[in-house]
C-alpha cells in the first residue's frame, strides 16, 4: 500500500481504461483480478486464468442465459399462489379459518425463502457462476428490495432473475424491467401510485439512487415523474400491467422536457441526463474497487465511453475488469471482503460445500451483517470498513472455528439431519475440513508451508508481515502435534485481518 | 495475557500502563490513546437496562389470571388455572409458577404493566418481534432498533472515532445481535454465550490469532481491522474474567436464562460502562400442552430474576438496574383444540427493580365471550418504552420513537 493512488497527474486519463497490457498478467494481477471479479485466487484458478486473458475470462464468467435453478417447490407456488390467495378472499368466509390459511401462506412463503437463500449460497459458490453472481449481489445492491417487506419469494427470485439477466442488457433497459417487477412493484409502492394520489416512492429512488444520485434533480422533477409512473399495478399476484385508467395521460415536465411521458419515457429522458453517465460507474467503484475518492476525470471519462455505447452493461464489465486503473497497484489487497464474499470464498478457498444447514448459514450470514436479501434500508448496504465491528468481527471468527469443527451428526435437530442428508444424496458432502486433509500437507517445511499458505489465503501487502510469525506458530512438521499447529495457523489466518481483506 | 484489567477504569489507572498485553508489536494506536487518556468521562451510578425476551409470544392470559372472570373458564376450559395461583388483588392472581416473581411483587419491587400491545396488531412471530424490537406501529417498517436509535443519539463514541469508549455500550447474550441494537452509526456492542469455558486466551488456536494480530500493519483498512480486532479481544478477556472470578450473592439455578443473568450480573457488578443488556428466553410459542411447557418456563422466569434481583440487592447494585420483559405477542384467549393456545395480541410485562414503583399498573384486558375474538390492548408498548428512556435512561424518547407516548408510571 505505499503506492499512491493514481491521478491524472502521474496515470494518465487516456490510458486508464484501455486493457492491461499482455505482459501484465501475471500471478499478482491474475490473484486481484479473481477476488474481485469473484470471490477467492486459488492456486488452481490463477494458473487456469494465466492460461487465458482477462477478456476471454470475462466472456466466459458472463454467459448470457445463466438461470439459477428453481426448485420444485417454488415453481408450484408460485403457479398456485394468486388461486389460493383469490380463494381465501372469495370463498372462504370463516375469519378463523381465513387467518389460518394465510398463516399457512405466510409460513410457506419464510420456509421457500430460505431455501432460495440456499440454492443461491450454493449456485454462487461454484466458481464458474461466482463472477456474474457478485455482479447481481453488485445490482441488488442499486435496486434493493428487503425481503421483510416484499415477502414473497417467486418474487424475489424473479426480480433476482431480472438482475441476473440484465448483466448483458443495457442499463436503461434493465431499469425499465426492474420496474415492472412486482418485488419492485411492492417495494417502492407503485402500485399505490395512482394519477389521483401519486406515490413518489419510485420515483425518487429510481433518481436518487438507480441513475442519478443526490443532487441532480429536483423536487419537481420527482413529482412530475411520479405521475409518468402510475397504473403500473399487478394481478394474479405476481404479473405486472398497466391499469391505464389510474395512469395518469396529462402532461409532464421532467428535467425541461415536457410531453405525455408514461414510464419508459421517463427513463429514457433520465437517461440523456450527464449525470446518468458517472452514477452507476461511482457504484461499481465502491463495490469492487475501493471505497477511497477516485478522481473524477477517470469516472467521467469512462462515463463518456459507456455512454457512447449505448449504457451497455457487457461493455461496462469488459471494460472496467481488464482496465489498467482496475489493476493499479494502490486498489489492491485493501479492500474489506463483504460477508458473502468472506464466506463463499472460505468454502472455495477450502475446497468446501455449502453447509446444508440452514440456520446456521442464515444466522451466520445475518450476524456478519448481511442478511440474504434483507440489507438495512433502501440505500442497500454500505461496503467496506461499515462491514466491521466488534460483533460481526466475532461472527467471521466464529464462522472459521465452525468450518475447522468436528461434525456431531448425533447433536443435529431433525431439520439438520434431514438438510444433511438430502445433501448427501445430492452428491454433497466436504462441509468441514477434515484432519486428514490437513495431514497432507505435513511433509513440506514450515517455511514452504507458510510460505504456501499466505501465497494462498492473502494478498501481497500483508504477506512479509505474516510469513515469520506463521513458521513459528507451524513450527517442526515432523514433531508431535504437527496437525494441530498446522490447524491453528489455518485457522489463525484465516481470521487475521488480511484475509479479511482481498 | 495474565493480568487483564477488569474495567476501563483499572485499565486505565493500573501501573502495568500498556505492559499488560503481551503483545510485542506496536501498541495500537487505540490503547496507547486510552491509556494517554487520564480523564476518562466522571464515573457516576448510571442507570443500567436489562432486557429479558421471552421468544415466542408468552400467554397473557395464564401469566396474570383473571380468576374471578367466568368468561375466562369458559374460554379455557382445561387449560384455565385455577389452583395454587398467588393473587395480586382480588380478581387477579399470578401463575403458581411464578411464586419468586409474586415475592418481589410483595416487596414492592415488580411492577406489572397490564394488557400491553399496539393497534392493528401482526401475528406473525417475525415481524411481530420486529415492532416490537424497532418500536414502530404495525404499517411501519424500520430497521433500527429502538435502542439503537438511543444509542445514536445518546451514546457517543463508536470504537473507531473514540479510543478510550473501551467499554462496550451494550451486550447481548447469544451470537445474533438483537434487532433492538441496530443503529444507523456505529456502537460497541459486545455478544457473550450464556455458558461455556473460559479457554480463550490458554487455547493455542486463540493464542496463534493473537501472534498474528501483531502483526505490523501500518495503514488502510489492515489496520482499521486489527483495530477493532484487538478492541474486541481485549473486551472478550476482560468479560471472561470477569465473568470467572464472579462471586454470586445467591445461587442462580441451571437454567440457560439464569446462567446467562448471572453474567449480567457480574459485569454490572464490575462497573462496566454498559448501560443495556440483553438476555433471551425462547419456547413460548405453547401451540400445544401448553400447561406443562409455560409451567416449566415461567419457573425458569420467575426463578432467574428474582435471583438476579438479589443478588444486585447483596452486591448494592439493585438502585442501578431495571429489568425488564416483553414478549412479541400474547396468545388468543381461547385454547385451542391441542391443550395451547395461538398467536393472539397483548398481554402483560413485568418491570423489576429496587427503584420500581411497584403494584399493577393500566388497564386489565377486556375478556370477550366470542371464542373467535382477541384482546384489544389498553397500553401501548411503546408507552413502555417512553418511560424506560425518559424517565431511567434519561434520554428523549420523542426523538427516538417519533412521538410522544404516554408514561406508564412504573418509575
Amino acid at each position: 500500500m505505499s503506492t499512491a493512488p493514481p491521478t491524472p497527474g502521474t496515470f494518465s486519463v487516456e490510458d486508464a481504461w484501455k486493457p492491461l497490457p499482455g505482459g501484465f498478467w501475471q500471478i499478482e494481477t491474475a490473484q486481484h483480478f479473481l477476488r474481485r471479479v469473484g470471490f477467492s485466487a486459488t492456486p488452481e484458478a490463477v494458473e487456469a486464468a494465466l492460461r487465458t486473458s482477462p477478456k476471454a475470462y470475462l466472456a466466459k464468467a458472463f454467459t448470457p442465459g445463466a438461470v439459477l435453478p428453481e426448485s420444485e417447490k417454488l415453481k408450484e407456488f408460485t403457479a398456485t399462489i394468486a388461486e389460493r390467495q383469490r380463494h381465501i378472499y372469495k370463498e372462504v368466509e370463516d375469519e378463523e379459518e381465513k387467518r389460518k390459511l394465510r398463516r399457512e401462506i405466510q409460513q410457506e412463503e419464510n420456509k421457500l425463502f430460505r431455501s432460495f437463500a440456499m440454492d443461491w449460497f450454493y449456485y454462487a459458490r461454484q466458481p464458474e457462476n461466482s463472477a456474474h453472481e457478485k455482479f447481481v449481489v453488485f445490482l441488488q445492491d442499486v435496486f434493493v428490495v428487503e425481503q421483510v417487506k416484499v415477502k414473497d419469494p417467486a418474487q424475489l427470485y424473479s426480480m433476482q432473475q431480472t438482475l441476473r439477466d440484465g448483466a448483458h442488457l443495457n442499463y436503461p433497459e434493465l431499469c425499465k424491467n426492474v420496474s415492472r417487477q412486482p418485488a419492485m412493484v411492492r417495494y417502492l409502492d407503485l402500485a399505490q401510485n395512482t394519477a389521483k394520489k401519486p406515490n413518489e416512492n419510485f420515483a425518487r429512488e429510481l433518481f436518487e439512487l438507480f441513475t442519478l444520485g443526490e443532487g441532480n434533480y429536483t423536487e419537481d422533477d420527482i413529482k412530475e415523474a411520479a405521475r409518468a409512473f402510475t397504473g403500473y399495478r399487478l394481478k394474479n399476484r405476481n404479473e405486472f400491467f398497466l391499469a391505464k385508467k389510474i395512469h395518469d395521460k396529462t402532461k409532464k415536465t421532467v428535467f425541461g422536457e415536457t410531453g405525455n411521458w408514461d414510464g419508459d419515457d421517463i427513463i429514457d429522458i433520465t437517461f440523456r441526463q450527464p449525470a446518468a453517465k458517472t452514477y452507476l460507474i461511482r457504484e461499481l467503484i465502491k463495490f469492487y474497487l475501493t471505497e477511497e475518492t477516485v478522481d473524477e476525470a477517470y469516472i467521467e471519462a469512462l462515463g463518456e465511453q459507456w455512454a457512447d455505447h449505448g449504457y451497455s452493461l457487457s461493455y461496462l464489465v469488459e471494460t472496467f475488469f481488464q482496465s489498467r486503473l482496475f489493476f493499479h497497484p494502490s486498489f489492491r489487497g485493501n479492500m474489506v471482503k463483504s460477508p458473502i464474499h468472506f464466506y463463499l470464498g472460505l468454502c472455495q478457498d477450502l475446497r468446501l460445500d455449502v453447509a446444508p444447514f440452514q440456520g446456521r448459514v442464515i444466522r451466520s450470514m445475518a450476524t456478519m451483517g448481511q442478511s440474504f436479501n434483507n440489507p438495512p434500508n433502501v440505500r442497500g448496504w454500505l461496503y467496506g470498513e461499515h462491514w466491521i465491528n466488534s460483533t460481526t468481527i466475532s461472527a467471521r471468527r466464529q464462522l472459521v472455528d465452525y468450518l475447522f469443527a468436528t461434525l456431531n451428526e448425533k447433536k443435529l435437530n431433525g431439520n439438520d439431519q434431514r438438510d444433511l442428508e438430502a445433501a448427501r444424496k445430492a452428491g454433497r458432502g466436504n462441509f468441514l475440513v477434515t484432519n486428514e486433509r490437513l495431514k497432507q500437507v505435513l511433509g513440506t517445511s514450515p517455511d514452504d508451508l507458510a510460505e504456501h499458505f499466505t501465497t494462498y489465503f492473502i494478498t501481497a501487502p500483508s504477506r512479509a508481515t505474516y510469513l515469520e510469525t506463521l513458521q513459528s506458530i507451524i513450527g517442526d512438521t515432523q514433531a508431535e502435534g504437527a496437525n494441530k499447529r498446522v490447524r491453528y495457523a489455518i485457522i489463525a489466518l484465516l481470521q487475521s485481518p488480511a484475509y479479511n481483506l482481498c | 495475557m495474565q493480568n487483564l484489567p477488569l474495567t476501563r477504569r483499572e485499565f486505565i489507572r493500573g501501573t502495568g500502563g500498556l505492559g499488560f498485553l503481551a503483545f510485542s508489536g506496536v501498541a495500537p494506536a487505540f490503547l496507547a490513546r486510552s491509556a494517554m487518556a487520564q480523564t476518562p468521562a466522571p464515573e457516576r451510578d448510571r442507570t443500567i437496562l436489562v432486557i429479558i425476551q421471552l421468544a415466542g409470544g408468552n400467554d397473557g392470559l395464564n401469566t396474570v389470571i383473571p380468576f374471578t372472570d367466568d368468561r375466562y373458564y369458559n374460554l379455557r376450559p382445561t387449560i384455565g388455572l385455577k389452583n395454587n395461583l398467588l393473587n395480586l388483588n382480588d380478581d387477579l392472581a399470578l401463575h403458581p409458577a411464578c411464586k419468586p416473581l409474586h415475592e418481589l411483587y410483595g416487596d414492592g419491587k415488580l411492577s406489572i404493566v397490564q394488557n400491553v400491545g399496539y393497534p392493528n396488531p401482526n401475528r406473525s412471530h417475525f415481524r411481530s418481534t420486529e415492532i416490537w424490537e424497532t418500536g414502530s406501529d404495525s404499517e411501519t417498517y424500520r430497521r433500527e432498533g429502538w435502542l439503537g436509535r438511543y444509542f445514536d443519539n445518546d451514546c457517543t463514541g463508536s470504537p473507531k472515532e473514540d479510543g478510550t469508549d473501551a467499554d462496550p455500550t451494550a451486550i447481548h447474550v447469544g451470537d445474533m445481535i438483537p434487532q433492538s441494537y441496530l443503529s444507523a452509526n456505529s456502537h460497541s456492542l459486545f455478544g457473550m454465550k450464556h455458558s461455556g469455558r473460559f479457554d480463550r486466551g490458554t487455547d493455542p488456536a486463540d493464542l496463534a490469532y493473537e501472534k498474528l494480530l501483531q502483526a505490523d500493519h501500518i495503514e488502510g483498512n489492515a489496520s482499521y481491522l486489527q483495530h477493532t480486532m484487538m478492541n474486541t479481544l481485549v473486551t472478550e478477556r476482560r468479560v471472561e474474567k470477569i465473568i470467572a472470578k464472579y462471586k454470586p450473592q445467591t445461587s442462580y439455578p441451571g437454567s440457560k436464562l439464569a446462567q446467562s443473568l448471572k453474567r449480567v450480573a457480574a459485569l454490572i457488578h464490575a462497573d462496566m460502562e454498559t448501560r443495556v443488556y440483553f438476555v433471551s428466553q425462547g419456547g413460548y410459542d405453547t401451540h400445544a400442552n401448553q400447561l406443562k411447557n409455560q409451567e416449566r418456563l415461567l419457573t425458569e422466569l420467575s426463578a432467574g430474576m428474582n435471583a438476579f434481583q438479589k443478588d444486585l440487592d447483596a452486591h448494592k447494585k439493585d438502585e442501578q438496574v431495571l429489568t425488564m420483559t416483553f414478549s412479541e405477542f400474547g396468545r388468543r384467549p381461547a385454547e385451542n383444540g391441542s391443550g395451547g393456545t395461538d398467536h393472539g395480541t397483548a398481554a402483560p410485562l413485568f418491570v423489576m427493580g429496587s427503584k420500581v414503583n411497584g403494584g399493577l399498573l393500566g388497564e386489565s384486558p377486556e375478556l370477550v365471550t366470542d371464542v373467535k375474538k382477541d384482546l384489544e390492548y389498553s397500553t401501548d408498548f411503546r408507552g413502555v418504552y417512553s418511560s424506560v428512556l425518559d424517565k431511567w435512561l434519561e434520554a428523549d424518547s420523542s426523538k427516538i420513537l417519533g412521538e410522544k407516548f404516554e408514561h406508564v408510571p412504573f418509575v
